[in-house]
């Protein structure tokens, strides 16, 4: 059995939720060790977990009890209506201090209504204060970076949409190989924030391409934004 | 495969979602009502077929449709389609159910096989959107495809949320024949099953 069958019964045990002991340590190790820097894997990965998905259909579908989507409603109105708390407020104007940011974000409106955003900022803050980071211009968006970290943030206002049906891709390279790490797609203010998490040390280029949201690109396409110096 | 048409309405679908989910990211009500109208009969199907009861089946919706909503941003749609990190989350949480509820025997006897859970009286069937049937019937197409040996691997794994561990004792074969009728399956449905998803 060459390592590779090997991965592959174990990703395939994974996505079915049906590893213990050994075989779930030993797969835990291999998606964060192995699968973020292995084409073939991340691709196997992503196929198989789409199968596992798909194993759903295999049922009827049976409709839920009608006091089910009322049930989630209540549920859902705190989002829309969570008071705006006076840390959160503290946290995000010093990141708005910080980095820069002025006008609509601190419309306290606009606060209450994006507090998802308020927190990835927040976060974002906590990581650049704790690492000393530092930022960098990735054309509407700005990476904070920090060396030593396997970490990185990338915010953005007024970033435009991609094409439909495709979303902006990151990448990396370093020592001639590429590698993707993740993707973005902008909120409806054109807003960014997200963390990126990445294995595989140092690298010497950053760079972002638009591509299908389907599947984990291979290969990148044409570069859309790259970090500047 | 499905043809041409048929493509076409399920990459819709995908647009359709991917959509959804931008609205989803801007705390959107109305895209998450869409969402629930289009993937809570399939949720709470395979949701009750696992957990073999209502009241267990509503939570594991319940909780996967409100993850949902709270975190949108952990979709990433560069990695595939909605309804495939949807419905993962969904068999995820059901899996969890069983094992935490440790009822799993009286369970498998009913997920050994496709038809239709008959023990408790569900709520009614629902009518799939016509995507989703054109979907399901390559599944169950795929599944019939595969050697029995396979398909009660699968079936033990994925309906019935037993381990291979498990699965092994109960059907009295070694660890390895598990893990090699497992992956033979998954790499047979993956060739079956390849896009459009």
């Amino acid at each position: 059995m060459t390592d590779h069958e090997k991965i592959d019964g174990l990703l395939a045990g994974y996505v079915l939720r049906s590893l213990t002991g050994e075989d779930a340590s030993e797969a835990d190790r291999l998606l964060t060790d192995h699968v973020p820097d292995c084409a073939d894997c991340r691709e196997t990965l992503t196929d198989f977990q789409a199968v596992s998905a798909e194993l759903a259909l295999g049922v009827d579908p049976v409709a839920p009890p009608d006091t089910l989507l009322p049930r989630l409603h209540r549920e859902l109105e705190p989002r829309e209506r969570r008071p705006r708390g006076l840390a959160t407020l503290a946290v995000a104007a010093s990141v708005a201090a910080v980095i820069g940011l002025t006008g609509t974000f601190l419309q306290g409106q606009r606060i209450d209504s994006r507090q998802s955003r308020v927190d990835a900022l927040a976060r974002m803050f906590r990581f650049a204060q704790e690492n000393d980071a530092r930022m960098v211009s990735v054309g509407p968006a700005t990476q904070v970076a920090a060396t030593g970290t396997d970490e990185f943030f990338l915010f953005g206002e007024n970033v435009p949409a991609p094409p439909p049906g495709t979303v902006y891709a990151v990448w990396v390279e370093s020592g001639g190989t590429v590698r993707y790490v993740g993707w973005f797609y902008p909120d409806p203010d054109g807003w960014v924030v997200r963390r990126y998490s990445i294995g595989g040390g140092p690298y010497e280029r950053l760079f972002v391409t638009i591509e299908a949201a389907e599947g984990v690109p291979l290969v990148p396409g044409e570069v859309a934004w790259e970090r500047t110096a | 495969m499905v043809a041409g048409c048929e493509d076409g309405a399920v990459q819709d679908a995908a647009r359709e979602d991917l959509e959804l989910h931008r609205r989803l990211l801007a705390g959107d009500v109305g895209a998450f009502d869409d969402l629930y109208e289009r993937y809570s009969g399939v949720s709470y199907g395979l949701a009750y077929r696992l957990t073999g009861q209502q009241m267990l089946a509503q939570d594991v919706v319940h909780d996967a449709f409100l993850a949902l909503w709270r975190a949108p941003e952990a979709f990433d749609p560069a990695r595939g389609t909605l309804r495939t990190f949807f419905l993962s989350l969904v068999h995820h949480r059901a899996v969890d159910t069983v094992r935490k509820e440790q009822r799993m025997r009286d369970r498998n006897e009913r997920a050994a096989n496709l038809e239709p859970v008959a023990v408790e009286d569900p709520s009614e069937s629902v009518v799939d959107r016509a995507y989703l049937g054109v979907r399901r019937r390559e599944v169950r197409e795929a599944l019939r495809s595969l050697s029995d040996d396979q398909r009660q691997v699968l079936q033990m794994a994925y309906f019935g949320g037993m381990t291979q561990a498990q699965i092994a004792e109960r059907l009295e074969i070694p660890l390895g024949t598990v893990k090699t009728r497992t992956l033979a399956a998954m790499r047979k449905l993956r060739g079956l099953l390849e896009a459009p998803v």
